[in-house]
């Protein structure tokens, strides 16, 4: 060992004086060259070059890679094969990312709900939102049945099944059903919102309403300051869809019956 | 399904709103129909088109009942009459009676 460390430099002395000075020029030329280009030919072209020390035995590189990148014949397949290895890990890189994005941003979303709480479709998100006046302004008791913050209950009940259902008949117009409809100007939650001002007023006998007995149901009325729907049927067709500016509502004991918009 | 016609003795004169209509009331068990007039909006319920009497004491609470059978006016058994159930119950020449033409709101 120690002897062939020494002898070998001598080796490589006696092999270069056998070399013509030109030629040894223009090796060091390319050596110098290819010291300065290789790790730029790398990162420009994602070659894998072996560096010189990789060459005089300290690296090893990865793949095996040409020495002389002037010799385009060598370099012309490899960098297709390099270029379409690159373009399979920046493929893949995108699909990951795009894999991840929904991960990252589904967790995102849903950390403005209540934890554990599913993804919602359009449609349950629909289901969700015409739930959410109810539980906004409504508790709910059991049974389908739910208190308004003045008290009174919403409960199953009617022919469309459901209180809350049947007033929502009062939100739109019936033009052809025949005599008066009234019609609320406002959303479900307006409407609630209103009942509830309109039944605490009249049950307080405030200014301006008024309240019967109807053989086991309570007819009240309240008057309001600005219009809170207009008359419509063939009724309210007729005179041209008055504005209203009262509600009746129609109760047994605390169950609304059925409320609306009156003249 | 929707009838092809709205059948009502008049508005309502306790809630203002509603319809006073035909209501059936189909008794499986004695087999007969029963009819009576409900509003559609407060649920009063009169035993006839003259509107004199009311019925208010049904078996089933918080519901309009059927002033034969008791049974609540919203059960399957019951309907808004059509023109010949009016007929049958003699009570024809009471109501009046609206063609629903594009008039698929009123049910
Ligand atoms: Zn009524
Ligand atoms: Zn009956």
């Amino acid at each position: 060992m120690a002897r062939r460390t020494s002898n070998d430099p001598q080796a490589i002395a006696n092999v270069l004086r056998l070399i013509p000075a030109k030629w040894l020029v223009g090796m060091l030329v390319a050596l110098v060259l290819y010291f300065f280009l290789q790790p730029k030919l790398n990162a420009w072209f994602g070659w894998n070059l072996p560096s010189i020390a990789a060459m005089a035995g300290n690296e090893t590189p990865a793949k095996p890679a040409s020495p002389k990148p002037a010799s385009p014949k060598p370099a012309q397949p490899k960098s297709a094969q390099q270029k379409s290895a690159q373009q399979t890990s920046a493929q893949a890189e995108l699909a990951s990312t795009k894999a991840t994005e929904p991960r990252t941003t589904e967790p995102k979303a849903a950390s403005t709900k209540p934890s554990g709480e599913p993804t919602k479709s359009p449609a349950t998100a629909k289901a969700q939102d015409q739930d959410d006046w109810k539980y906004r302004i409504l508790k709910p008791l059991g049974r389908d049945r739910y208190e308004s913050p003045a008290g009174l209950i919403y409960a199953p009940g009617s022919e469309e099944g459901h209180r809350l259902s049947h007033i929502a008949r009062h939100l739109e117009d019936q033009p052809d059903r025949p005599g008066s409809h009234g019609v609320f100007d406002g959303d479900m939650a307006a409407f609630l919102v209103a009942i509830d001002d309109a039944y605490k007023r009249a049950r307080g006998h405030a200014k301006g309403t008024k309240s019967r007995l109807e053989d086991g149901m309570t007819v009240y009325e309240a008057p309001f300051d600005q219009t809170v729907g207009y008359l419509g049927g063939t009724e309210g067709a007729r005179k041209k869809n008055p504005k209203l500016k009262k509600l009746r509502l129609v109760l047994r004991d605390r169950n609304l019956i059925t409320a609306f918009p009156i003249q | 399904m929707a009838k092809p016609f709205l059948i009502y003795v008049k508005q309502c004169p306790v809630c203002g709103d509603g319809l006073c209509r035909v209501r059936v009331c189909h008794d499986l068990q004695r087999g007969r129909l029963t009819g009576c007039i409900l509003c559609d909006e407060c649920e009063t319920v009169w035993t006839d088109p003259t509107l004199k009497q009311k019925f208010l004491r049904g078996k089933v609470e918080g519901t309009p009942c059927c002033p034969d059978c008791g049974q609540s006016l919203w059960e399957p058994n019951s309907h808004w009459a059509d023109i010949p159930e009016v007929c049958l119950l003699g009570w024809y020449d009471s109501v009046q009676i609206v063609r629903k033409e594009n008039r698929d709101q009123i049910v």
